[in-house]
């Protein structure tokens, strides 16, 4: 009879779980690079035994993990000569003091000496150094820093066999945590000018709100009729004179 | 409930955001204007279970972990230095920039801040000043009787003295470029500080490599676009929107908790 509530208890404690996660998404709905999220959660059934009668499986939720969407986000022009967005798979891999990270942020820019950078001064792999004095920077579809007809760097794009190998690090950046070796990403396009906007669809997250909201109703309702229930049979059972 | 914290975030950053596209439109007729754009990043992830680790002893791996962000920041308000359009004036001081570069003024405290501004004009003692009448660098005085100014694109200032036939090379404009201009410190007034992120000034005349010509009889008007401002604006209110939902759900399910029958 317990059972009910706690089975009810697992549900909702991964319903505010997604809720937290829907959250983020939600607030990151411009964020540049963004990925959106959700929760993947399934069966744990667990053998419960019964007296008098043959065991049953009672099944709780568990959380199994967050799944990532790398779907492309769309592209919007800014006109800066060092945003830069990939149209494909793939990341830019930024060479920070604690390790490569990875991002799809492209909002980079010249530091005092000229080397290309992130927003936080970390360098671009393959990006190179320009001369500010030697007028326009173009970066070719396929990363290629030039300036006054020289090459100055190639702007490097790697992938992953399996995108589940990064952890998220805040900053818009993933950290490899597996021991997957990043390969270049030959498909991937590099586009000076644009950049990646989140991918997080708004009516669909809007959606999953109202679905988590109804859910976790629907639960403690569940809950709360197994109460009464208890409730009721412990009145019944307990009366001095039973009708 | 992480959700409520997650959202408020959420509205913080888009609320920076209006702020930031307001700037820019109360700006859009200011001489020399860049505007401005904000840039969003996510903030830190709570890691419940690593991605990688082991779900069983006989070696299963969790496949993607999970990891719960904790909303978004303002990762950065940068200018955006697109050159904007050049208006004619028609007044031999307006000077409009036409590529690369900025105006030194000499402030009162005796630093230099630079500008792209130049709605210039002369002052009593003949100096060219800007229009909140600081010197221009290096000072150019117009003689007492100067009948007319002429300023070539490569900066020279030449003056036509009195019923002179010819006129007289009176001084040079000179620019100064940055590494980095979108690192340059606004302080109001349509001035900018050097700093840090900028890197040090680099003077040269107009028109060398690297350096922007100067248009004499026009201003540069702002980069403002106006159909994108006003369609961030949206983004940003409907984001808002978005974020405020986020907090009526997560409270709607906080009173759903706190009423369970016991």
């Amino acid at each position: 009879m317990d059972n009910a509530i706690y089975v009810g208890l697992s549900r909702q404690m991964i319903l505010e779980r997604e809720l937290d996660i829907t959250a983020n998404n939600l607030s990151n709905v411009d964020t540049v690079g963004f990925k959106f999220e959700s929760m993947i959660s399934n069966d744990d059934p667990v053998t419960m035994p019964t007296l008098g009668q043959p065991p049953t499986a009672v099944n709780f939720v568990a959380g199994v993990g967050v799944a990532r969407d790398f779907t492309q986000g769309s592209l919007t022009q800014t006109g800066a000569a060092f945003d830069v967005a990939i149209d494909g798979r793939g990341f830019f891999q930024i060479n920070t003091a604690n390790g490569p990270r990875y991002t799809r942020d492209g909002r980079f820019r010249m530091d005092a000496s000229g080397q290309i950078v992130d927003q936080d001064g970390d360098p671009v792999d393959g990006a190179g150094v320009v001369d500010p004095k030697k007028g326009p920077v173009t970066i070719s579809p396929n990363g290629v820093v030039s300036q006054s007809g020289q090459n100055t760097g190639k702007i490097a794009v790697y992938n992953f066999d399996s995108l589940a190998a990064l952890s998220k690090d805040g900053n818009n950046q993933y950290r490899n945590d597996s021991n997957l070796t990043p390969t270049a990403a030959p498909n991937a396009q590099v586009r000076q000018g644009f950049l990646e906007q989140s991918n997080v669809e708004p009516i669909r997250q809007i959606t999953r709100l109202i679905e988590i909201n109804r859910a976790y109703d629907a639960i403690a309702s569940m809950m709360s009729t197994t109460a009464d229930l208890s409730n009721a049979s412990i009145q019944r059972l307990g009366a001095v004179n039973p009708s | 409930m992480q959700a409520l914290r997650t959202a408020a975030t959420g509205m913080a950053a888009q609320q920076l955001n209006v702020e930031v596209i307001s700037n820019n439109i109360a700006n859009m007729n200011t001489v020399g204007f860049k505007r401005q754009s904000a840039v969003f990043e996510d903030l830190l992830y709570q890691t419940y279970e690593q991605p990688g680790a082991q779900s069983s002893d006989s070696g299963n791996v969790v496949p993607t972990g999970v990891q719960i962000g904790a909303g978004v920041k303002a990762g950065s308000v940068y200018r955006i230095t697109g050159q904007g359009a050049l208006t004619n004036t028609g007044n031999a001081l307006d000077l409009a920039i036409n590529g690369q570069g900025y105006f030194q003024v000499l402030m009162p405290d005796g630093t230099t801040a630079y500008t792209r501004a130049g709605n210039l004009s002369a002052n009593n003692q003949g100096q060219i000043v800007t229009a909140d009448g600081y010197l221009v660098q290096p000072t150019i005085s117009l003689p007492a009787n100067t009948t007319n100014i002429t300023i070539s694109q490569t900066g020279q200032v030449q003056a036509t003295i009195g019923g002179a036939n010819a006129p007289t090379v009176v001084g040079q404009i000179q620019l100064a470029t940055f590494l980095n201009d979108a690192g340059l410190d606004a302080i109001g007034n349509n001035l900018f500080d050097e700093s840090a992120a900028s890197g040090p000034a680099t003077a040269g005349n107009p028109g060398a490599p690297g350096y922007g010509m100067v248009m004499q009889g026009y201003t540069e008007a702002s980069n403002v676009d106006p159909v994108s401002e006003i369609t961030n604006l949206i983004v940003a209110q409907r984001a808002y929107e978005m974020n405020s939902k986020v907090v009526t759900t997560a409270d709607q399910m906080l009173s759903t908790a706190t009423q369970t029958k016991t």
